[in-house]
């Protein structure tokens, strides 16, 4: 019987599954099982391309799912969107489940048919910066990568051989490599507003590197669990202390360190200079319409105030549309960076936003994504 | 549910950026970001952006026989019987570069066989060996004889990180960009003052309208002062199409080939993938010209003016979902995950029917792979470039008139929707002319009038640009007469 708050460890039964998968493969297994027990009618999986590319599907075919376990910390995509109008279940990283809190909000997402696997998630890398890293910084041939993982503050690279080699993140970051920017400052690393939040954090003694650490969030993740144990592709066992304490300081690490890039980037600027700021990070925009395009915050279509106000024969270098989208996201930005990594002037526009929305979203104490609570600006301010 | 996706490059220009296509079970297409491409780490420009509205089904070519749809096997027999029937010294053969190193090698089997060589749009020249990319971002001092927002937009974060490691941008030309550091409107002759030197890059374009007189110049410029050339090129195989054309042979440029159109030399014309109505700065001049030919052959991918005016029409698969391989500008090869052969069943079948021997998609790949192995070594990529005396063409504009100046885009050719659709004029010329934001300014030319929305730009008195092919114009610079709608 499991029970909404219940913290326990567990892993696949199928051993090619646990094998393969990240962390004994207990996600894989819940997905399948969700699937295969008709709990949804689909599920969102990264279909391999390499180590360092993967392109999200929906499927209704339980060996898809099961061929996609497998961690892909180098594949910076944002799955929220592909949870729009579906009945699925769906991993993802913290700022995945905040993409589709975002979108049940927009009524785009019907949240009670859709079943949320957190993963917990100390930051993502680009595959081509990845690569170029593992060459300079670990001299360790790309090719031969078999997996990654992050441990007291540094990065953990396995090769085939089975060798591990560990670089401290700091180290990498400054060296211009390592987590994206919007992962260094992100502060959410466990997905409690997933159904599941799950990790290794907190796997210890022989499991670990073999089983997952599984917070039940809710009702919604009592289903999905007692469907994988009923179904037979799960086994798991109550966490320790040891490990709930554990998992704790490992968040509260990775969290620190969070806070401390969030000081360095989110430097006060001053309201005199505010608008030249914003106008000079936008001078380079090409007016793709990308980052919109993306925004797993976004549900206007084509169609949108951002774009209907602006026009390219605008003499402005920053245009309506960006200004509309700040607005915009001001209360909804949840920083997930799949703007700047797909802006091809390499504009930093998640950062440009999340400084615009840092401001409001802390005086209201709000933080976009996590509930499906309405965003304050919305309300009437009492007097 | 059931989706295909298909791994690809953009279709747009020649810098190959990479990106995946999604096929839903209803034929809907979207894009997803291939954030592993070292070309462009998954972004897109607003082209690539659209490119679901590109491949949309409506725009796909089909198989026709004078006018009417036939299956692929009848186009093919139409087509071998314009190509028996035809004075071989009369056909010509064109492919710009909008396919498949394997198409292209195909291609060029079949002119093998009709004993001629397929013209490429460009003339044969002396070019330098292709850079990379990434070497923008090495330069100390860049100059730009593109605008790089407009004509080739990923490269513009390549500048940027020129500009962040030191390096001094100087666009030479008329209009203002924001990464530059200075805008210089310069005269060839003029071209010393830029103080180049062997840490200096010139990024520069060849496409078929280009002018040959500049492009010598800007090769002369970085002979003389020891800077590196970067050429970008418009179309997403444009070095394959180059590479895999007859290697002996004469190539012209494209306005000539259609003046031996218009002079009854070329009696029948066979396209791969390239359109001259779109490629032609003057469309309507270009419908003229194709009307003389006795025959004209489409085999392509899409749909276009020259579709609707061929006898035969060969359809080929969509680029996305081709088999096959392309040469971005930096040389590098990429390949698609498709597994669409049409194209190259279509010209085997089309060789064999003339004569020629029937060949597989395999077999052309290998001859491709040759020959980009053989090009590496080869006397062609260590040619050294020198400058030439073509003089730069120049359109004598009346004093009261106005030069209309394209600002060439390679998504031209396309010809697709955008809303680009505004002209570059600058603050005194609005003033002169009474117009008011918001409105229009018409603009009146030999080929009638044309009413556009404006965008005011400091660029020189006298100058309308334009990023958007307009049907007024009469080449690449076009005298007109403008005022208040």
């Amino acid at each position: 019987m499991v029970e909404v708050g219940d913290r326990i460890i567990g892993y696949s039964t199928d051993t090619g599954v646990r094998n393969k998968g990240a962390s004994g493969g207990l996600v894989t297994a819940v997905l399948a099982a969700a699937l295969e027990k008709g709990l949804v009618e689909e599920v969102v999986v990264l279909k391999h391309i390499s180590e360092y590319e993967a392109v999200p599907i929906i499927t209704s075919d339980v060996n898809e799912v099961l061929a996609s376990a497998g961690s892909m910390h180098t594949v910076p995509v944002n799955l929220a969107k592909y949870a729009v109008g579906k009945n699925v279940a769906m991993p993802g990283k913290a700022c995945d489940i905040r993409g589709v809190i975002e979108q049940a909000k927009r009524n785009e997402v019907d949240i009670d048919n859709t079943y949320l696997i957190g993963l917990n998630c100390g930051g993502t890398m680009y595959p081509v910066q990845t690569r170029e890293m593992l060459i300079n910084m670990y001299e360790i041939d790309p090719e031969d990568v078999t997996g990654e993982n992050i441990e007291k503050g540094n990065l953990i690279i396995r090769t085939r051989s089975g060798e591990e080699k560990g670089i401290s993140i700091d180290e990498l970051e400054e060296a211009g490599y390592g987590r994206r920017e919007s992962c260094r400052y992100c502060d959410v690393k466990i997905p409690v507003n997933a159904d599941l939040a799950c990790g290794n954090w907190g796997v210890i003694g022989e499991l670990s590197g073999n089983a997952t650490f599984c917070e039940v969030m809710n009702e919604k993740g009592v289903r999905l669990l007692e469907n994988a144990i009923e179904a037979g592709f799960i086994e798991v066992q109550p966490a320790s202390d040891k490990a709930i304490a554990i998992r704790e300081k490992v968040n509260n690490v990775m969290l620190s360190m969070s806070e401390k890039w969030s000081e360095k980037i989110f430097t006060e600027i001053p309201d005199s200079e505010r608008t030249r700021y914003y106008m000079e990070q936008f001078a380079d925009c090409i007016d793709c319409g990308a980052c919109k395009e993306v925004c797993p915050a976004c549900t206007c279509g084509e169609d949108s105030k951002c774009t209907m106000y602006h026009n390219l024969e605008d003499n402005y270098r920053m245009s309506m549309f960006h200004m509309v989208r700040l607005m915009h996201l001001s209360d909804s930005c949840i920083g997930c960076g799949q703007c700047t990594d797909v802006c091809p002037a390499d504009i930093p526009v998640t950062t440009i936003f999340r400084r615009f929305a840092e401001k409001s979203q802390k005086k209201y104490n709000y933080k976009a994504g996590m509930t499906l609570e309405r965003p304050p600006f919305l309300e009437v301010m009492p007097r | 549910m059931k989706e295909m996706i298909y791994q690809t490059i953009c279709p747009g220009c020649g810098v190959g950026c990479g990106l995946f296509i999604r096929e839903n079970d209803e034929g809907k297409l979207s894009i997803d970001h291939m954030k592993s491409s070292p070309v462009n780490l998954g972004k897109l420009c607003r082209f690539g952006m659209k490119l679901p509205h590109y491949y949309a089904k409506a725009n796909n070519a089909e198989n026709m026989v004078d006018g009417s749809a036939v299956d692929a096997e009848t186009a093919i027999k139409a087509a071998v019987d314009i190509l028996k029937d035809a004075d071989t010294d009369s056909v010509a053969l064109l492919s710009v570069g909008n396919t498949s190193n394997e198409e292209q090698m195909a291609f060029t089997k079949l002119a093998e066989t009709l004993g001629t060589v397929v013209q490429t749009g460009v003339q044969k020249m002396c070019m330098p060996e292709p850079r990379t990319l990434a070497g923008i971002e090495k330069a100390k001092k860049i100059v730009l004889f593109v605008d790089p927002y407009v004509q080739y937009p990923l490269i513009v974060r390549r500048l940027l990180a020129a500009k962040q490691n030191g390096a001094h941008v100087i666009s030479v030309g008329t209009k203002p960009l924001n990464l530059a550091d200075e805008t210089l409107d310069l005269k060839p002759e003029q071209y010393g003052e830029l103080e180049l030197d062997s840490e200096s890059l010139i990024i520069a374009d060849v496409h078929p309208n280009s002018d040959a007189g500049m492009v010598s110049y800007v090769k002369a410029l970085a002979k003389g002062t020891g800077a590196g050339l970067q050429f970008m090129k418009p179309f997403m195989n444009s070095n394959g199409a180059a590479l895999l054309a007859n290697k002996d042979g004469s190539r012209i440029g494209l306005a000539e080939l259609m003046e031996d159109i218009e002079l009854g030399n070329i009696r029948t014309l066979v396209t791969l993938d390239s359109d001259p109505v779109e490629l032609m700065p003057d469309a309507e001049a270009a419908i003229e010209a194709l009307k003389k030919l006795d025959k004209l052959i489409v085999i392509s991918s899409v749909k276009g003016p020259a579709t609707g005016m061929a006898d035969v029409v060969i359809a080929t698969d969509p680029v996305y979902s081709k088999a096959g391989t392309f040469l971005n500008v930096e040389d590098s090869l990429q390949k698609n995950s498709g597994t669409g052969k049409a194209g190259v069943d279509a010209l085997s079948l089309l060789n064999a029917g003339i004569g020629g021997k029937t060949f597989t998609h395999d077999e052309m790949n290998y001859l491709v792979m040759k020959t980009i192995e053989a090009s590496k070594d080869g006397p062609s990529g260590k040619m050294q470039c020198s400058g030439t005396d073509i003089a730069v063409s120049s359109t004598d504009i009346p004093e009261d008139m106005y030069e209309l100046r394209y600002l060439y885009n390679p998504f031209m050719w396309s010809d697709r929707e955008d809303d680009n659709d505004f002209v570059l004029l600058n603050r005194n010329t609005v003033k002169k002319l009474g117009l008011k934001k918001g409105g229009c300014v018409n603009l009146k030319g030999e080929k009638g009038e044309l009413k556009m929305r404006f965008r005011v730009e400091s660029i020189p008195d006298g100058l309308v640009l334009t990023a958007k092919k307009l049907s007024i114009a009469k080449g690449v610079s076009t005298a007109i007469s403008m005022e208040v709608c």
